[in-house]
């Protein structure tokens, strides 16, 4: 027992300071103090200690973020409710580039296969992202960081497996000269086995590779370049049921799906002066996304310039322009889907100002800004937003704002002809879902708070509440009946138009306490609670879309993460996750509304760090259940996500001592 | 054909308690160490700073007898950085411990640790500080690309750092060898007349 532990410190060379581990009095940077918006940021530590193996698993540690498993290679995401697996209120961004694709407005989560090593971390922002980062953030923002190059040297490889007969391995190598350049290259490949489905049809084991490459320059104090890009290649497997205009109408097919493509980015940053910066970046990507029943080729190219300045009176000053231009073609088959025309382009130019104002008294600053954005679809959109940050200690901070965001359309709502087939009674009737270029942008208005405190040194508390005030979301409006003779044999058709006919509103709140009873012992819990209350607008007569999203998002969700460091270089690691049952959930017209038992799951892992430079991990996922169903996406039963266990091995030549 | 739905098992309750057991058993233990705050750790390392630094001939607090270690805006220290360095002497003068809340109080510092609570303002600190022979230490994430010469970080739970050597090159100080050693990394190391 030292008589005072910082009187021997100061007598400890350098090294033995650069040795001590130790415990932070918040584990949130400062920049999470200083945001006024309900941000989480998941670190690579965290990641690694929680099992996950892909980022949808990954984003589970976020609280107000819904995650559920559909099989194996498909996952339903959500912030505060509106989880599908092709999640439109959404903005998905790897280092900058957006991953979601026009064609649904969604994310293919199968296809973001950037190695969890290689992530620096994941910042989540629930609520509305609109001012910075445009359209489609209306439920939140997920921003994954890749890590800089110079943190990469040496190399790496890594191999896992387990009981899923699930695969995987990665290689990666780093380098640099010490005078500011570092680059990096990686490969990984992945095999997973289907997850439980009990009529036997085990459709959904998937094969992914991908590779890419990293290069950061920082030559001199003034510049930072970035250039980075990918590959990919998957077979998915799933299965789809599609309409058919002869006997039996329609048909469900287990198949493969097949996914490639690669993008190539690049970022400048430059210090003007001491008062502004400019950055500038601009991307390609290139998707090819062929399923049985639809398939598309699509490129995307985007330009993005962004000028910081410090103004008069402290005043932090942002102001950006952008362009996303991106041509696409839908390959057309089966005769019931289509979208029409085939060739599209896609075209975004917008503009943002945004103004961090610190006001008379210096803890409290107002932020107002606006993002002007122009589509090719419903044309000029204004998102403009204001927040309040005070900043009462600098362990505590409250914050509130008012945003309003726009979901702007999708092809799906605009040019989409989907047909599927109803009943043969007494001629055979198709349900066709119809675009016909009169879908307008969804729209919120977002009422949001918090409050975020180090409370004492080992207990964090993080508070976020909301208000959301939708209108014009997505509805079908029933038409009138037509027959329609070819294809042959005659049929009838009712229309299903794509409206905005919905509106209501959501509220909740979610609390995020960080406590560490103990040095060596971590709680993190995270609950989020959710309340919705959409209705038809008047005049839409929609009979199921209010009903669908209200029972697919859920009203509770718990989280508890609990991280032991154990003697010998062990780490015994426990996650608990409780989500509550979603009563009608359905992902499309064609799929009847089931409902979700509410479940209850743990995964434990057990790491070891063998030495500097190996570390072997156990982990078991999913234990208290043989299996249990998260969410309903595919034709037939639900399929349940099994119990497994698996075992990685990680050797770092450029290691740290743990 | 439905399929039946798993109830939620009473495993739970058996695995809650099997958890809290163990972590039972640990609590009684002495765990490695890890009995340092951050902030404690970095404490120690702006008193090794000042140790492992040639100061210019015109340091400005020579004639005071004093060695003063200063933090600039919110301190995020407290007590610790006044009892690691209590009692201590730097070549032959008292370190003391100062908080100082506007930039020309930095001139009579050796040390000036700058809180990030300054961040927006960190481009025209340095500049104003810039060529007074004043060691500056933050641990903002961008020190270094602002002009600052030495910036703290956290990796694996440790607390390291990493130098700008043009930047202190160009206040007239002159880093030991052992401090570069050390370092994380030391940028500006190979770039005459930058």
């Amino acid at each position: 027992m030292w008589a005072d532990p910082g009187e021997r410190l100061a007598h400890m060379s350098l090294e033995e300071l650069g040795n001590i581990k130790v415990t932070s009095v918040s584990k949130e940077p400062e920049q999470v103090y200083k945001t006024p918006a309900a941000i989480y940021v998941i670190t690579q530590d965290d990641i690694r200690r929680s099992g996950a193996t892909c980022i949808p698993e990954a984003l589970r540690l976020a609280p107000g973020v819904n995650v559920a498993r559909v099989d194996s290679d498909h996952w339903a995401v959500g912030i505060r409710g509106f989880g599908a697996v092709l999640a439109n209120k959404l903005l998905v961004l790897i280092d900058g580039r957006s991953v979601y694709t026009p064609l649904f407005g969604g994310v293919y989560w199968d296809a973001q296969a950037t190695p969890l090593e290689d992530v620096e971390r994941i910042e989540v922002i629930r609520g509305p992202g609109g001012t910075i980062w445009g359209a489609n953030a209306v439920d939140g923002v997920i921003n994954i960081i890749t890590r800089k190059a110079r943190d990469t040297h040496g190399l790496m490889v890594s191999a896992g497996g387990g009981n899923i007969d699930q695969s995987t391995a990665t290689a990666r190598y780093g380098g640099g000269n010490g005078k500011g350049l570092d680059y990096r290259i990686y490969g990984m490949g992945d095999v997973r086995g289907h997850e439980f489905h009990s009529d036997g049809r085990n459709y959904d084991d998937w094969r992914l590779g991908q590779a890419g490459f990293r290069v950061d320059w920082e030559g001199n104090p003034r510049d930072t370049v970035t250039l980075q890009g990918d590959i990919y290649d998957e077979g998915v497997g799933q299965s789809t049921t599609f309409g058919l205009y002869s006997p039996p109408g329609q048909m469900t097919l287990d198949g493969l799906a097949k996914l490639a493509g690669g993008n190539v980015l690049g970022h400048w940053k430059r210090v003007l002066t001491d008062r502004s910066d400019i950055q500038v970046q601009a991307y390609f990507d290139h998707t090819n996304h062929f399923e049985p029943e639809i398939g598309e080729s699509r490129n995307t190219y985007d330009v993005d310039f962004l000028h910081h300045m410090t103004l008069q009176g402290n005043q932090d000053f942002l102001w950006g322009l952008g362009a996303r231009l991106s041509p696409a073609t839908f390959a057309r088959e089966v005769p019931t889907i289509d979208f029409l025309p085939h060739h599209q382009t896609d075209e975004i130019y917008s503009g943002f100002v945004q103004d961090e104002i610190p006001l008379h008294s210096p803890r409290v600053s107002l932020t107002v800004g606006s993002k002007f954005e122009h589509n090719n679809y419903t044309g000029f959109e204004i998102q403009p937003d204001a927040r309040i940050l005070w900043t009462r200690t600098p362990q505590q901070s409250f914050w509130a704002s008012v945003s309003r965001a726009v979901r702007t359309p999708s092809r799906l709502e605009e040019d989409v002809q989907l047909t599927d087939f109803a009943t043969t009674v007494p001629l055979p009737v198709y349900l066709r879902v119809v675009g016909d270029g009169r879908f307008f942008s969804e729209q919120l208005i977002a009422y949001e708070a918090g409050f975020r405190s180090a409370l004492k040194r080992k207990v964090y508390l993080d508070i976020a509440v909301f208000y959301n005030d939708y209108d014009y979301l997505s509805s079908f409006q029933v038409g009138t009946f037509f027959l329609e003779p070819t294809p042959t044999p005659v049929h009838a058709v009712l229309p299903l138009l794509t409206r905005n006919g919905i509106a209501g509103k959501t509220y909740g709140f979610e609390v995020g306490p960080d406590w560490k009873p103990e040095k060596w012992w971590e709680l993190k819990v995270s609950y989020s609670y959710l309340d919705m209350k959409l209705a038809n607008r008047p005049g839409s007569n929609d009979p199921t879309s209010v009903l669908i999203d209200e029972g697919s998002s859920p009203r509770n969700q718990f989280f508890v993460q609990s991280l032991i460091d154990l003697p010998k270089r062990f780490e015994f690691d426990q996650t608990l996750r409780d989500v509550s049952a979603l009563p009608a959930q359905s992902s499309s017209n064609v799929l009847p509304a089931v409902t979700v038992a509410g479940y209850l799951t743990a995964d434990v892992r057990l790491g070891w760090h063998i030495s500097r430079q190996l570390e072997l991990s156990l982990d078991g996922q999913n234990l208290l259940q043989p299996h249990h169903a998260e969410f309903g996406g595919n034709p037939g039963v639900l399929v349940g996500i099994e119990r497994c266990v698996y075992t990685k091995l990680t050797w770092e030549s450029h290691g740290e001592s743990k | 054909m439905a399929m039946e739905l798993p109830k939620k098992a009473n495993l739970p309750r058996l695995a809650i308690a099997a958890i809290v057991g163990v972590l039972l058993c640990f609590s009684t233990h002495s765990m490695p160490a890890s009995n340092h705050s951050e902030y404690e750790v970095k404490a120690a390392y702006l008193y090794n700073f000042g140790r492992f630094v040639e100061w210019p001939q015109k340091a400005p607090s020579e004639s005071t007898g004093e060695f003063p270690i200063c933090v600039f805006g919110h301190d995020p220290f407290g007590p610790a950085l006044d009892s690691t360095i209590s009692g201590e002497r730097i070549d032959g003068q008292m370190v003391v411990a100062r908080r100082i809340s506007r930039v020309e109080e930095a001139a009579s510092c050796r040390v000036l640790f700058i809180s990030s609570s300054e961040n927006k303002q960190l481009k025209g600190i340095l500049s104003t500080i810039g060529k007074l022979g004043v060691l500056t230490v933050s641990d903002s994430p961008d020190f270094l690309q602002q002009g600052g010469m030495v910036q703290f970080v956290l990796a694996e739970e440790r607390v390291r750092f990493e130098i700008n050597l043009t930047a202190a090159r160009q206040a007239g100080l002159n880093l030991s060898s052992e401090l570069l050693k050390v370092a994380a990394e030391v940028r500006g190391n190979s770039r005459p007349g930058d």
